[in-house]
């Protein structure tokens, strides 16, 4: 499902403005990163795509609706978002009670209900933990369990704030390949991160943002080589790119593969 | 002089069968600046607790072995004893917040009002704290409406500010943005080369490797490695047990097998692989040896 | 109100500069009188606490707190009490099968007169009064601080459990629960907001415990305190004329009684 901003403008009650004027058209299908500095705007904007936040101007549009004429519960049955901080997202008393409280607002038959739960649970290594009070898990828990809530309603658009912050590599791998999963399903994915790493590794379009405007948008390649733009956000390029351009490479890499290519390039082997 | 101590430490938190800590031994000279690494659940948080004295004052459970920090020993002081000699930022940046303020300003002042710091004083020390940790402009917001890395760099700076003598943070960078989260590294660097002693759980390698004195691999409760960033970090062991190492690490692995990395070491930093990688595989002195 | 978590408007005004303590004696002074001096003092006191609300240049957040809070909740008290309480003996008019008595209707609006003053004279404090500068008066003043911790946090619950309720709200209809669109929804949204909201405040107490005492709340020092707060004579004076106030209204009510 198609995402589309215009001109959005957005100021805080208290004064703060945190959107400048966004313009972005998000295609059905593409998984795209948001990074910069902290402040920036990033979760703003995502809370602009389910309604919690209506904009001072400008529009949003998920499919045809305009958020300003469909509430967030009609939303939810478009875009499913993994808030920032858990604490703020997750109200159940246990692990399976929360899971599933998106799918059967959303109205699904019972059976596809348990179904979509088992696969959410398995996905995010919770099911030993579905009995659990959330509140009893520690903060990276949480979050898995955040996710897995909002991955069981099984909608178009589902967005990412952060997914992987204070996470080991390994359940960052997992994580990344809950994107994959969704991925290959079609879903539309907006992952918020400063983990440039994962980003690189996992998506394939990146946009920057800076004082709530976008600063760059494009193939994540030509992005992430921008060191000088990048560092008037506060992003530093991920490693191996930084690596590939110290060692004077011509292109632009962002993982392993593409760095050992281009290394073997450089000696002609 | 060893500032902090850990002896045969082991603690179970109550109503759980496995202890979170086993048999910990640590040490830490004043002045050094200590990171723990280790996967999620290897009982990083507990042993910051411990150092901090949460544990065994507020969560009780079982301890066992002796826990000695700046001169006070676990068993016989009180929390507020502690707080006065270590400070520590918890891992959840979203519930720091003292609740009793109205700005940011008054949030990071509420520690220095506690341990009596005077006024004129407790505002130089504010206002430098905020400029240390790049939070100035956020001095007359409200604590409750920041975004993630901007609460998390409060929390930071609320500890910073009260100058513990040893410093222990839990992940203090992971809701910040790339750039800042190296800069709050190059801080508490600074900080430990001015006296502080400091003990850091973290999952960026990159940067443990590059400001860290030493490292301390912990899993599923145990330590199990400790020693320097590079002996440290580019142990096999660290790869046997599901650790994280940083992209230079594995990329140099990688090419190792494939002829392209000749040196002895491993990477960790950005400086040693552009280094290594720079070297021309064919003169590399082990190549030359092969082929005569 | 729920951003800030507190009713406080940081502008500058004279009841803004009065010291805490004065503002806290003036509620307790107007909350006595009306509650145990002679029945027509309090709307003589209502009146009182409503002028005193327009010195403060918290004209607009006061009406807000007076139109949405306390108006509703004193009109349905009225109404309750002289429409349906038995009893009285000059029927004003009839209700349907209630009968409005003179007596019922005298003491409805006495009722309510004296609820009016103390929440309207509690709102006034709130809005005017910086909650780290109650905290510090009161701990300077030799209230242990985690009594004044308590108070303050008391003082704040409102706007804290509307925000709490709010994110829980968010986080609710994120994931579709429909809590707005009918009048019946809205209502049925309460059940599943209870739960959440009575354990979630546990957690934040517990939270918040730990969050203070790493900083260092309990420590046995003397505890200073970043805002100066000023006692200057004329709160002195004014505590003084309040105190008296007080006791005279007590006086009255031994004297006429
Ligand atoms: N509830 C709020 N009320 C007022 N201002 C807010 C609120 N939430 C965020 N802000 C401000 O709006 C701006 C954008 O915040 P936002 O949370 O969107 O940033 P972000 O890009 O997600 O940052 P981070 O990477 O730290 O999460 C910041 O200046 C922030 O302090
Ligand atoms: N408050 C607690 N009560 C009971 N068990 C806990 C508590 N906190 C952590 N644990 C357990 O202790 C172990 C170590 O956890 P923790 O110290 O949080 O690890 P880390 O910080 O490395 O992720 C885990 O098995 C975890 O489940
Ligand atoms: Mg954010
Ligand atoms: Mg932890």
């Amino acid at each position: 499902m198609r995402i589309e901003i215009k001109d959005l403008h957005f100021t805080y009650p208290s004064g703060v403005q945190a959107l400048r004027g966004i313009s972005l058209t998000i295609e059905s299908g593409e998984q795209v990163a948001i990074i910069g500095q902290n402040g920036a705007g990033k979760t703003t904007l995502a809370r602009h795509l389910n309604g919690l936040l209506q904009p001072t101007s400008g529009e949003v549009r998920i499919g045809y609706w305009d958020t300003r004429r469909y509430s967030t519960a009609k939303l939810a049955a478009r875009v499913g978002y993994v808030f920032q901080n858990p604490d703020e997202q997750l109200f159940s008393r246990d692990v399976h009670m929360e899971v599933a409280f998106g799918p059967k607002n959303l109205g699904y038959p019972k059976e596809r209900v348990e179904a979509l739960v088992s696969e959410a649970l398995e996905m995010t290594d919770l099911l030993q933990k579905r009995e659990t009070n959330p509140y009893d898990l520690s903060p990276t828990w949480r979050k898995m369990v955040a996710i897995a809530s909002v991955i069981a309603m099984d909608t178009p658009i589902v967005i990412f704030d952060e997914p992987t912050t204070g996470q080991d590599a390994a359940t960052i791998e997992r994580i990344a390949n809950v994107i994959r999963v969704l991925r290959e399903r079609g879903k539309t994915i907006l992952t918020i991160t400063h983990d440039m790493d994962f980003c690189a590794e996992n998506f394939e379009r990146v946009i920057v943002m800076s004082q709530g405007q976008v600063l760059l948008d494009g193939k994540a390649n030509d992005v992430l080589g921008q060191e000088e733009i990048l560092a008037t956000t506060y992003v530093e390029p991920p490693q191996l790119t930084r690596l590939g351009k110290r060692l004077g490479f011509k292109e632009t890499v962002r993982n392993e593969e593409e760095f050992l290519t281009a290394l073997q390039k450089r000696w002609r082997i | 002089m060893a500032i902090v101590n850990l002896h045969n430490v082991t603690y179970k938190y109550p109503l759980t069968e496995t202890p979170a800590l086993q048999n910990v031994n640590l040490r830490v000279k004043e002045g050094e600046f200590v990171a723990i690494i280790g996967r999620n659940g290897a009982g990083k948080s507990t042993l910051c607790y411990t150092l901090a004295g949460f544990v065994p004052h507020f969560f009780k459970g079982e301890l066992t072995g002796s826990v000695e920090v700046a001169g006070m020993d676990a068993s016989k002081s009180h929390l507020h004893e502690w707080v006065l000699n270590v400070g520590l930022v918890f891992q959840n940046p979203f519930n720091q917040i003292s609740g009793a303020k109205y700005t940011v300003f008054e949030e990071i002042a509420f520690g220095l009002e506690n341990i009596g710091v005077p006024r004129d004083e407790m505002k130089v020390r504010v206002e430098e704290a905020m400029r240390l940790t790049g939070i100035s402009d956020l001095a007359d917001r409200s604590p409750y409406s920041l975004s993630g890395g901007q609460q998390q760099r409060v929390a930071l700076t609320s500890i910073l500010v009260m100058q513990p003598k040893v410093l222990v943070l839990d992940e203090p960078t992971s809701q910040l943005d790339p750039i800042g989260a190296r800069e709050v590294f190059g801080v508490i660097r600074t900080m430990a080369e001015q006296g502080m002693t400091v003990v850091l759980a973290e999952h960026k390698v990159e940067w443990i490797a590059r400001f860290a004195d030493r490292v301390v691999a912990l899993h599923e409760g145990k330590i199990i490695l400790d020693g320097t960033p590079r002996e440290v970090l580019t142990s096999d062991l660290l790869l046997d047990k599901g650790f994280g190492i940083s992209r230079y690490t594995s990329a140099a692995r990688k090419a190792r097998e494939l002829g392209l990395w000749r040196q002895e070491q491993l990477p960790v930093t950005l400086e040693e692989a552009a280094e290594g990688f720079a070297l021309t595989p064919n003169a590399s002195p082990k190549r030359r040896c092969e082929s005569k | 109100m729920s951003l800030n978590r507190s009713f406080f408007v940081p502008i500058d005004s004279p009841l803004h500069r009065l010291n805490p303590l004065t503002k806290l004696t003036f509620v307790f002074a107007m909350i006595i009188s009306a509650f145990l001096s002679v029945p027509d003092m309090a709307p003589a006191l209502a009146v009182l606490v409503l002028l005193t609300g327009f010195i403060g240049k918290v004209q607009r957040q006061y009406r807000t707190v007076l139109l949405k809070l306390i108006l509703p909740a004193i009109l349905f008290m009225f109404v309750m009490q002289s429409v349906f309480l038995p009893g009285g003996e000059t029927i004003l008019i009839q209700v349907g099968r209630f009968d409005v008595a003179r007596e019922n209707v005298r003491a409805a609006f006495l009722t309510v007169s004296r609820v009016f003053v103390m929440v309207s004279s509690f709102a006034i404090l709130l809005l005017t009064t910086h909650p780290s500068k109650l905290m510090a008066d009161l701990t300077r003043r030799g209230l242990p601080p985690q009594l004044a911790y308590v108070i303050i946090s008391t003082l704040q619950i409102l706007p804290q459990m509307q925000a709490k309720a709010q994110t829980i709200l968010s986080a609710q209809r994120s994931r579709g629960l429909d809590t707005e669109s009918t009048f019946l929804k809205r209502v049925r949204a309460i059940v599943p907001l209870v739960g959440p909201l009575v354990f979630g405040s546990l957690v934040e107490v517990e939270e918040r415990a730990i969050a203070i005492e790493a900083r260092g709340f309990t420590s046995p020092r003397a505890k200073t305190f970043l805002y100066e707060v000023p006692d200057t004579r004329a709160d002195r004076l004014i505590r003084w004329t309040l105190v008296i106030f007080t006791l005279l209204s007590l006086a009255a009510r031994i004297w006429l009684s």
